[in-house]
């Protein structure tokens, strides 16, 4: 999960930056760049840190095996350089010791023909090209900013449109089927995973006296974020098996069980959290667990793009038999084509396919920040989104909120005549509200796909030749 | 003022000769750190913790020493002290004890691999189910 990599950084060097103003004491302009021992006691200690193990490198790797010239290895008081051979420019990972150093970018060193480190030219010492790793930091820094308050922003905006939805959802009894009860359970994780990621990017991401002291909750606020994370990718892979068993399997499905979704939705997610924690407080036990630089990361993120794959094949064969049974009506292939993309686009954002199509970053600076502000858009706006299609553009719940509009019309219009009439208009309220949904399905234009009777209504339409 | 010329010339014609250099942190800076390690005692010279106030000083020294006879920090005698000195001393400590690292592969690969098949094995199980629950009317 490269993005969310890229996104903890940028939180990361936020986080960095909140401290005090550490400033390097080195003058970046000098050509001298001469790594002196500075005062502050933390950057020295990891200055040190990596001296020594630089030195051990050192001791301990094989001599230079390979023939002609080359520079020897050594330590340039910052960073270690391996054996080059002559002509070379050896680059690596600019260090984090300064809060304006960009470990992403690239430090370099250039080993000339004649087998020595290459010298500044105005100071004659050995020199290493360190300058790229703080040119760009305060636009980062400013993005950085921008993407943080963007996922804030996101993730309330979500939030708000999830219980909305939930609400409408519990309030009309009348849109209740297996499938609402999954998006119930969806929205549910939705809300939690949003809550969860806002409680760790509040109080965590700016608090560096927190994480220094590294109680034990911010350790468990992070093994529930895993777990939300894991339960949210579920849930859609449940959606995804719900929808592949109801489509393909059999379309005129009695009602399935739901215990085995709600297993894989809600209790699964604990197993990779739970090894995540236990291997993490093994392995890799830093403060608070926020670093992003390890593979024990993909104890979690390895069965979320398991399950992300798992739905998109569930996809592919859901669209290659809704694209199959419509081949079948002869009708006009636009229809074709417009049914089948709609029902494409339509699942899409369900399953949560784009992590699966757009995962890698382009290396371009612009294009990378393009990149970086679709893919937060894209992450921390999803709850919004699902909100939004599977909600407040179904035609069943569009439905519902109507009637029940004209409903209050008719009340308030009542009322206003009450004091000249004893008849009590609860008889009528409740009489409208239970009439049952299906009287109501042909109204709906978007959405057949929701609701018991999606594929009644579907091949309804086929076969009568209706465009809808 | 011509008679300063001559002394100016004499101090940047002696600015950093490395051998002096090298001798000089030999002589002072090992001696201290020779004397402290002992006091800190064998066992405990791979423990990073115990020994990082004294390697510390020990390159405070370098740096004096490089200042005071006008060499640029750090140089290839300090490359060649350091070396020596962690083969003397360090040569048997387990390397980069101290950092966070990743588990060696053979522990991290069943770690990844293990909730991978068991999403899968999980996800086959519910899609079984869900159909077998077709024929139970």
């Amino acid at each position: 999960m490269r993005k969310t990599t890229q996104s903890c950084f940028l939180l990361i060097i936020l986080l960095i930056r909140i401290v005090p103003s550490l400033s390097s004491t080195v003058n970046y302009t000098d050509p001298t760049l001469e790594p002196v021992v500075t005062e502050n006691s933390v950057i020295r200690q990891k200055i040190i840190d990596s001296q020594f193990k630089c030195y051990e490198r050192m001791n301990r790797a094989p001599p230079y095996k390979k023939k002609g010239l080359f520079c020897n290895r050594t330590w340039d008081g910052w960073l270690c350089w391996d054996d080059t051979p002559a002509g070379k420019i050896t680059a690596q990972n600019c260090p984090d010791y300064f809060p304006d150093f960009d470990p992403t970018e690239r430090a370099s060193k250039y080993c000339d023909e004649t087998g020595n480190w290459f010298r500044h030219p105005e100071s004659n010492r050995t020199w290493s090209n360190y300058t790229l790793c703080n040119s760009f930091t305060s636009e980062k820094l400013k993005m950085a900013f921008i993407l943080y308050y963007m996922a804030i922003v996101g993730h309330a905006l979500s939030i708000m449109s999830l219980l909305i939805s939930l609400a409408i959802f519990f309030y009309f009894k009348s849109l209740s089927c297996q499938r609402i009860t999954l998006h119930k359970n969806l929205f549910s994780s939705y809300v939690l995973n949003s809550m969860f990621t806002i409680a760790h990017l509040i109080a965590v991401v700016p608090n560096p006296g927190l994480v220094k002291r590294d109680p034990v909750s911010c350790k468990v606020l992070q093994f529930f974020h895993q777990y939300m994370l894991g339960c949210n990718y579920f849930w859609m892979l449940c959606e995804g098996i719900y929808l592949h068993t109801l489509i393909v399997v059999a379309v005129f499905a009695e009602e399935q069980r739901l215990h085995w979704y709600y297993l894989l939705g809600w209790g699964f997610p604990l197993v990779p959290a739970s090894i995540h924690a236990v291997a993490r407080a093994k392995y890799f036990n830093d403060n608070c667990w926020m670093s992003v630089d390890t593979h024990l990361l993909y104890i979690v993120h390895g069965p979320v793009m398991a399950a992300l794959l798992v739905n998109f094949f569930f996809l592919l064969n859901i669209v290659r038999v809704l694209v199959t049974k419509l081949r079948d009506t002869h009708r006009a292939e636009s229809n074709m084509y417009m049914k089948a993309v709609r029902a494409t686009l339509i699942l899409v954002p369900l399953l949560g396919i784009q992590f699966v199509i757009i995962p890698w970053r382009p290396e371009n600076r612009l294009a990378g920040e393009i990149y970086d502000y679709i893919m937060h858009i894209l992450m921390h706006y999803q709850g919004l989104l699902v909100a939004t299609i599977f909600c407040f553009f179904n035609g069943e719940v569009q439905g519902a909120l109507k009637r029940q509009w004209t409903q209050y019309k008719t009340q308030w219009g009542q009322r206003r005549r009450e004091h000249c009439s004893t008849r009590s208009t609860s008889y009528t309220a409740t009489s409208i509200t239970e009439v049952p949904v299906y009287l109501y399905h042909h109204d709906s234009n978007n959405e057949q796909l929701n609701g018991r009777y999606a594929e009644d209504s579907e091949l309804v339409a086929l076969k009568s030749g209706e465009t809808s | 003022l011509p008679a300063c010329l001559p002394a100016q010339h004499f101090i940047a014609a002696t600015a950093c000769q490395e051998p002096d250099y090298g001798w000089m942190i030999r002589h002072y800076c090992l001696k201290q750190f020779q004397l402290s390690m002992e006091g800190i005692g064998q066992r405990l010279w791979c423990d990073w913790d115990e020994t990082v106030g004294t390697y510390g000083e020990l390159t405070n020294c370098t740096v004096l020493i490089a200042e005071r006879l006008d060499c640029y920090w750090p140089n290839r005698q300090v490359d060649e002290f350091f070396v020596a000195v962690h083969r003397q001393y360090f040569r048997n400590c387990s390397p980069s004890g101290r950092a966070l690292h990743d588990p060696p592969n053979a522990v991290l690969c069943p770690f990844i691999l293990l909730p991978v098949l068991v999403t899968l094995l999980m996800t086959a199980l519910v899609v079984w189910r869900s159909k077998r629950s077709e024929g139970i009317v």
